[in-house]
């Protein structure tokens, strides 16, 4: 099978690259296989043991592309030996604010998702895995579904796949709405017809997991990574990326920047070349605030950084999904905070206190902060309440509401106290009221009153958004 | 009165036969009753406890958690106007706002001819197009309210309206159908199910403006 394609300038296709090279009919079976679909995964299941399967993923040193950065192959071997029926569940609950990679990824590339998940199931000897699709995401779940069909007609799925004793069966299954199921084991409670609230740890999923067998879960992209790995190998693979987190990578880039899209990098590109390749900041626009992986990683100010795990981390933040939302000087960051905030406190499955209660209380806080009714101490004690909130709770969900918080205050103070001082917004959101939008937590519940406003321009036809900071 | 009768039979032994374990059933089937209803009802939610040998209790416990599974009636298309980080800094507020003064209603409620029903919704994933809504879960980009306005004339009409990705809207109740028996493995469930009417999906730096396609759109077989 090809390798990678040459995206054009700065970018690298390995997970895009049928997506890029083939944009009109990538997901379609005909091209699929014309262009070398499946080849792989027949020849890894005639050719090498699961055991070297494994190796070969830990050898790579493929990462985790769906937030936690975990090894892949590493998470694999945790299988334990002797202990089945194994499973292996996609997470393919994509929901992490400013990420759409996994979304664009199945709608444009299924079969090499299944052949990903083929390869995965082989190496962890598991019969059957199973597609946690998110759903809102119709076009993905009709493309899956339509794959899944005809590899069964093919005898890529089922009994003997690829003319081996090896069987394999995918189910696809579709979420209800609940971003915290993104969690791999709030996900296996769902799965499980529960709600999707996290379970404590140990025993970890590759122990325990669904049905209580031993259950790998992978990312959409991490799994649509493994065909053009293992066709090419370790090496090929490891040419791209850092000692530590080698490879391409699929950012989501949005905000406001001329070219929102997905594109393919090696990880550890600078950011600032990333912002080059979404276009650079809309007309007259000046950078003000990055945030560099998802509504959970803290801000940046500068785009001088590489997109690594290791070099983002060292900066105060992290590369999570992959999500790059970058703001110009017309955002306000209290609202920025508060949008965020909202966010957390909407979709925390209420286990645990500080999550729960801290998330609620920060919403009311940053309201009249926003709304012009703040008080001089509302900063430090929005601070302390994402203290009681960071390493408090069961899940990572309150630690990434707490750090977004504590990151929109820290680096943006002087904006928090201007509100306060001026008792207004200082920037004009015309008809943008904030406050409970669909949860009935309207203006009178919270206590507080709009401030007047004046407009803001909002017209994407225009190039010229003047960027009015107020 | 039962909800899931002996005419769904197929649908839910369908739906039941994917899982190893009945009880991962539950979400599926709840979504069949919104196919019927039109909401998680609660003799709705009786059966799926009978289907699956628990209580009304543990069935609503579960619906009760997921956002996309309604506890009260809901209007044919159900709008759902992102209002996350990308979409807001980007104008889905103003959207939000004009389509509550178009339809009457606020954010969570529906219209009294129960056409419209109207939600802010968390993340779509969709934030290359931001400001991006859905109805009834297809993707509408760059979304003006003027567009927003636009849209729900249409539907009020009765027109068929494509979304960004060239699929067209269906009902509330046709699409928690579709969701309800994805991956529903029976003779002609496959290739059905997962028919795919859409073309592209396209790039927000190819397709400069993308507008939510309206009507008379290329619409690929």
């Amino acid at each position: 099978m090809p390798d990678a394609s040459n995206g054009g300038p700065g970018e690298t296709h390995v997970v895009l690259r049928r997506a890029r090279t083939h944009p009109s009919d990538s997901w379609t079976l005909e091209r699929v296989l014309e262009d070398g679909g499946y080849e792989t995964a027949k020849s890894v299941i005639a050719n090498m043991s699961p055991e070297d399967t494994v190796e070969l993923v830990k050898e790579s040193g493929l990462r985790g592309r769906g937030g936690a950065g975990f090894p892949t192959g590493v998470k694999w071997s945790f299988i334990p030996k002797d202990v089945f029926p194994r499973y292996v569940v996609v997470n393919h609950d994509e929901g992490e604010p400013g990420t759409f990679k996994d979304r664009e990824i199945a709608e444009r590339d299924p079969h090499q998702m299944l052949e990903g998940i083929a390869i995965a199931a082989w190496a962890c000897q598991a019969n059957k895995a199973f597609i946690y699709c998110r759903g809102e995401f119709s076009l993905g779940s009709r493309r899956l579904d339509r794959a899944i069909a005809e590899a069964y007609e093919r005898g890529f799925l089922g009994t003997g796949i690829f003319g081996s004793d090896f069987d394999l069966d995918i189910i696809l299954h579709r979420g209800a709405g609940a971003y915290i199921c993104g969690e791999e084991s709030a996900l296996l409670d769902s799965l499980e017809g529960y709600r999707g609230q996290p379970r404590l740890r140990p025993p970890f999923p590759a122990i325990k997991g669904l049905y209580g067998q031993p259950t790998v879960i992978n990312n959409t992209e991490t799994l649509s990574t493994l065909p053009a790995l293992l066709a090419n190998g370790a090496d090929w693979f490891k040419q791209w990326g850092t000692e530590k987190s080698p490879g391409t990578k699929v950012f989501s880039v949005s905000g406001h920047i001329n070219k929102p899209g997905n594109y393919e990098i090696p990880l550890g590109t600078s950011l600032a070349d990333l912002l080059a390749l979404g276009g650079g900041m809309r007309a007259g626009a000046e950078l003000k605030a990055i945030i560099p992986g998802g509504a959970s990683a803290p801000l940046l100010t500068s785009t001088d950084v590489a997109m690594d795990f290791e070099a983002l981390k060292d900066a105060g933040t992290m590369l999570g999904s992959g999500a790059v939302v970058f703001m110009d000087e017309s955002t306000c960051m209290v609202r920025n905070a508060l949008v965020t905030t909202e966010f957390f406190e909407h979709e925390s499955c209420g286990k645990c206190t500080p999550c729960r209660e801290g998330t609620w209380w920060a919403v009311k806080v940053l309201e009249r902060i926003e709304h012009g009714l703040g008080r001089d101490e509302d900063m430090d004690l929005l601070l302390d309440i994402a203290d009681g909130i960071d390493g408090r709770s069961f899940c990572p969900l309150g630690d990434a509401a707490a750090w977004a918080l504590r990151s929109n205050v820290k680096l943006f103070r002087e904006e928090f106290e201007q509100h306060v001082v001026d008792g207004r917004c200082p920037f004009d959101h015309e008809g943008t009221e904030l406050v409970g939008a669909g949860r009935g937590v309207g203006l009178g519940a919270a206590g507080v009153s709009p401030q007047p406003s004046a407009g803001i321009d909002v017209d994407r036809e225009s190039d010229d958004v003047d960027g009015s900071s107020g | 009165m039962r909800v899931l009768d002996d005419d769904m039979r197929s649908d839910i032994d369908g739906i039941v036969a994917k899982y190893p374990n009945a009880r991962s059933a539950a979400l599926p089937l709840l979504f069949l009753v919104q196919s019927v209803e039109g909401y998680v009802s609660e003799d709705g939610m009786k059966d799926v406890a009978d289907i699956l040998g628990l209580t009304s209790a543990q069935v609503l416990a579960t619906a009760s958690f997921y956002t996309m599974l309604k506890k009260r009636p809901q209007g044919e298309y159900l709008i759902s106007v992102c209002r996350n980080i990308t979409c807001t800094h980007l104008g889905a507020r103003k959207v939000l706002d004009t389509l509550e003064d178009r339809l009457g209603v606020a954010a969570g409620d529906t219209t009294d001819d129960g056409r419209f029903s109207l939600e802010a919704a968390e993340c779509l994933a969709t934030c290359e197009g931001a400001p991006s809504l859905q109805i009834n879960y297809e993707d509408f980009y760059r979304v003006t309210p003027e567009d927003a306005i636009a849209l729900v004339d249409k539907l009020a009409a009765g027109d068929s309206v494509l979304s960004v990705r060239g699929d067209t809207v269906k009902t509330a109740k046709e699409i928690a159908r579709e969701i309800a028996v994805a991956g529903m493995r029976t003779p002609e469930a496959g290739v059905e199910q997962g028919r795919t009417v859409g073309g592209e999906s396209p790039r927000a730096d190819t397709a400069p403006g993308t507008r939510p396609k309206v009507e008379g759109e290329k619409q690929d077989a």
